[in-house]
């Protein structure tokens, strides 16, 4: 796993659970002090996402409707492949696909706040 | 890739209970950085004061929930392990609250004051012996910085 520096990171959140999305949002406003994008569906964040001003790294849940977690991955890394994208799921078998699919990391659920400040740690600093 | 959470045996959907408990971890970590030294910056102190109003008013959801089950002879249905006393449940969630007042008023530069602080220290160590719970600040550089 490679070590990146990210300064003023760009961070968007997505997930259809708005007590978890608002959970993984504030843990990573706190850790980099910076603005943090959520999203409750996926085709609203690929709206933004396929944008110029796209976020340096994507947290998204993999089982997430309008498009799910797979979907965005593939179209976020074919447009910005430098770009980091981080799948969240409840359900084990999603880690093998994640890995297969590209993502640069996968989250299972319970989601911890240790787990969010390793994220920081291998990601934005 | 990278791998983070618990193994696959214990994957699940996270329930209002991981996410207060998270919230309520996130909040001690917070006062533990604030006495540390750590900076704040405008976005961690927003996100300090939305981490205080979400504990504070679960935790009041959960005194309620204690006085109910006092009323009506229940026993505790929480997970923090409490013998099954629900006065001893009933000041756990007043301490958290009392946490989340005091967190909240240090993002906000008004919990200033030797005796404040220590008021916050005691109150803190309380919650973490009770949660057995610990994080050592210092292991953590990002927050050394804002």
């Amino acid at each position: 796993m490679s070590q990146v520096s990210i300064p003023n990171v760009k961070i968007a959140v997505i997930d259809g659970d708005l007590l978890v999305r608002d959970f993984v949002s504030t843990v990573l406003m706190y850790c980099v002090n910076r603005d943090v994008l959520s999203f409750d569906n996926g085709k609203a964040a690929w709206r933004y996402l396929e944008g110029a001003d796209s976020p340096d790294i994507i947290i998204s849940e993999v089982d997430v409707s309008g498009m799910n977690g797979f979907e965005l991955l593939a179209k976020f890394k074919a447009k910005h492949p430098d770009k980091k994208c981080l799948l969240m799921s409840a359900n084990p078998e999603d880690e093998k696909i994640a890995r297969d699919s590209g993502a640069d990391a996968f989250l299972a659920k319970p989601v911890s706040v240790s787990d969010l400040f390793r994220v920081v740690e291998a990601f934005v600093v | 890739m990278l791998k983070v959470g618990p193994s696959s045996g214990e994957i699940r959907r996270m329930s209002d209970e991981d996410i207060f408990l998270s919230r309520l971890k996130l909040l001690i970590i917070m006062a533990k950085a604030y006495l540390t030294g750590c900076p704040f910056g405008e976005y961690r102190k927003q996100a300090i004061i939305e981490n205080s109003r979400f504990v504070f008013y679960h935790s009041l959801q959960s005194v309620n929930k204690v006085v109910s089950f006092k009323n009506r002879d229940l026993i505790n249905q929480t997970g923090f392990g409490f013998t099954g006393d629900p006065h001893e449940e009933h000041i756990f969630y007043q301490r958290i609250q009392l946490l989340a007042v005091m967190v909240k008023a240090l993002a906000q530069g008004r919990l200033k004051g030797h005796f404040r602080e220590k008021a916050l220290k005691e109150n803190l160590n309380k919650i973490c012996e009770a949660l057995i719970f610990n994080f050592n600040v210092d292991n953590v550089q990002f927050l050394k910085v804002a």
